[in-house]
């Protein structure tokens, strides 16, 4: 009985204890269903998540291949511009450069014009020396009106000698061709010295056009020079 | 050479500085009367102011040659006066071309002008030596008393042609050309 109630406690124990272990291989198993499926949601969450990640990841790679072309070209803009910028840099000083050597030309126009207007010293002096013509055309002018003077005196003298000699009748009458002859040549002086008269005054004429001429001329180049002299400083003015 | 419109300009621009410069005062009358060049006998035995305006293409002599009667000596001639008869003639024939000077400038930035110049007046029967392109003479009478001869000779060195705006001129145009 005792062996009976031992083997039957025994079993009982066995029993117990597969039933134990049973129910802890039920409930280990339903543990272990229940992370299963923890895990498996996790790992779908996880998943969703890594998809996600990826599609971001593939999105941050294309926005950063993007970029990095924008970042690229922005370069070479750069470059360009900084290219360009050296370029214009150069211009510019070239421009200064030119700008320093306008300047410096203009004041040598402006310095040569100032210069250049001291020709209507030579000008005047020019004008003056037809004074001096002039007074040796008036001196001829006397002397001429002087020959003029004689001239008509001697015709004078040869009509008054040929009266004389026709009063003197015969024996006047080569008297009378001498005086004749000395009237004839008294003419042909009376018709010189006018002649020479009138060169004398288209002389004077022409020399006083031509020194006024010369002067007034000189008078037009200062006043041109004077406006160069104007600009080229007004320009060099602008420049600085 | 020279046309017939710049030929009426000169002589529209002497006719208006005759009349603003060879007067004294603002209400003497001017007459002005075209003459032959040659009309010797207007103002016999005088003495001629000659003064030139030059330019690039053209020079331009006025000779102006006032009576030296009492008439025309009375007139010009103020009483206590320092200056010569001479000289008073010339500052009178040098204002009246500067009057031209003045208004030719309109038309011809590049102009000088002489000083006068005081000739015979024989030496007028000689302008054609010049080969003149214009020439014409006027009588001018002033308060129908003074009388001057006046002439513009012309010699041109390239055609010549411009129109001056007469009824633009001022009434007192230039200012006095010193010499």
């Amino acid at each position: 009985m005792i062996e009976a109630y031992c083997l039957a406690a025994l079993l009982s124990s066995v029993l117990t204890a597969l039933l134990v272990w049973m129910l802890h291989r039920l409930r280990a198993a339903k543990t272990l269903g229940r992370h299963r499926a923890e895990n498996t949601a996790r790992i779908d969450t996880l998943t969703r998540d890594y998809e996600r990640q990826s599609e971001l990841l593939a999105r941050a790679l294309q926005e950063q291949r993007a970029l990095e072309l924008t970042s690229a070209q922005d370069q070479e803009g750069l470059a360009q511009q900084a290219a360009r910028c050296d370029e214009l840099s150069l211009t510019l000083k070239a421009a200064l450069e030119d700008k320093d050597r306008w300047a410096y030309q203009a004041k040598q126009i402006a310095d040569e014009a100032a210069r250049l207007k001291s020709l209507a010293a030579t000008f005047e002096r020019w004008h003056e020396q037809m004074i001096s013509l002039m007074t040796q055309n008036q001196d001829m002018h006397v002397k001429n009106q002087e020959l003029s003077s004689i001239v008509r005196h001697v015709v004078i003298v040869s009509l008054n000698a040929s009266i004389e000699a026709a009063r003197a009748g015969t024996a006047g009458r080569g008297f009378a061709v001498v005086a004749s002859e000395v009237r004839s040549l008294a003419a042909r002086s009376e018709e010189l010295s006018k002649s020479y008269r009138d060169s004398l005054h288209r002389n004077d004429l022409t020399t006083t056009t031509t020194f006024q001429d010369i002067q007034a001329g000189g008078k037009m180049i200062t006043a041109s020079l004077s406006s160069v002299e104007a600009l080229a400083n007004q320009f060099q003015a602008k420049l600085h | 050479m020279i046309s017939d419109n710049a030929k009426g300009s000169i002589d529209g621009i002497f006719r208006k500085a005759a009349q603003s410069r060879l007067v004294l005062a603002a209400g003497d009358t001017c007459e002005i009367a075209a003459i032959p060049t040659n009309d010797a006998g207007l103002i016999p035995e005088a003495q001629v102011v000659v003064l030139t305006i030059s330019s690039i293409l053209f020079r331009l002599m006025l000779m102006l040659q006032f009576d030296e009667g009492a008439d025309t000596r009375d007139y010009f001639f103020a009483e206590g006066s320092a200056s010569t008869v001479q000289e008073i003639f010339s500052e009178q024939a040098n204002l009246c071309c500067g009057a031209m000077n003045q208004e030719l400038l309109r038309y011809f930035p590049d102009l000088g002008m002489s000083t006068p110049y005081v000739l015979n007046a024989h030496c007028i029967a000689h302008l054609e030596d010049l080969k003149p392109a214009y020439l014409a003479s006027y009588a001018v009478t002033v308060n129908q008393a003074a009388r001057i001869k006046a002439t513009v000779c012309v010699c041109t060195h390239a055609p010549l042609d411009f129109v001056a705006d007469l009824s633009a001129l001022e009434e007192s145009c230039g200012e006095l050309e010193l010499f």
